[in-house]
């Protein structure tokens, strides 16, 4: 498979999860921020700061997974090695 | 371009499903272990980033035991389906015995892809 085509999928890739990331985040911030009180229709400044802390805070906690799912996946490969090296000699 | 598609979701359908898992977990976590807004950054003394890590550590060989206990259940149930079909037919049931065997490689190859 060409690289040119490997990277447009990635891309391609990418953007979809971006997409689901921004849709589960909506969610989330919006249950945590905005009460199920449909009296009035505008946002209170209080509601406003949170949902820019929300975004701010689930953006960040998205790179602390993805470096911690990282560090987790290649302990497992080490161990794979490990096993596969193990049963190798045997 | 059909061929094209097909090898499209071949080769990006277990990363995309390492993904959405990690999509997922983010989501779970942040519903779990984020309940104060009222910092912009995360709240060390109070533990958010430990529990943030735990969540994760958790969330992974919860998704590892997942996987070995389907992977282990899957091969019965699709052999009591193929002999439901099989049986009108009559008495002709080995399609269903090398069904077992690819079953413990199938970790190996799929335990990377989703989910780590």
């Amino acid at each position: 498979m060409d690289p040119l085509r490997a990277q447009q999928l990635a891309a391609e890739l990418e953007v979809e999860m971006m997409a689901d990331m921004y849709n589960r985040m909506t969610q989330a911030c919006h249950r945590k921020c905005v009460p199920p009180f449909y009296k009035e229709s505008e946002l209170s400044k209080g509601e406003c700061v949170c949902l820019d802390r929300c975004v701010a805070k689930y953006l960040e906690v998205h790179e602390r997974m993805g470096k911690k799912l990282t560090e987790l996946s290649l302990q497992d490969e080490e161990l794979l090695k490990r096993m596969q090296q193990g049963s190798g000699t045997a | 371009m059909p061929p094209a598609q097909g090898l499209r979701q071949q080769l990006s359908s277990p990363l995309r499903d390492f993904l959405l898992v990690y999509n997922r977990m983010t989501e779970l976590c942040f519903r779990h272990c984020v309940c104060n807004l009222n910092y912009r950054l995360l709240d060390g003394p109070r533990g958010d980033e430990s529990c943030l890590d735990s969540c994760a550590a958790r969330l992974v060989r919860a998704n590892h035991r997942l996987m070995g206990a389907y992977v282990g259940l899957v091969p019965a149930l699709l052999q009591r389906r193929a002999a439901e079909h099989g049986a009108p037919a009559g008495p002709s049931g080995p399609p269903a015995s090398p069904e077992p065997a690819p079953g413990p490689a199938e970790p190996s190859e799929g335990a990377p892809a989703a989910g780590t």
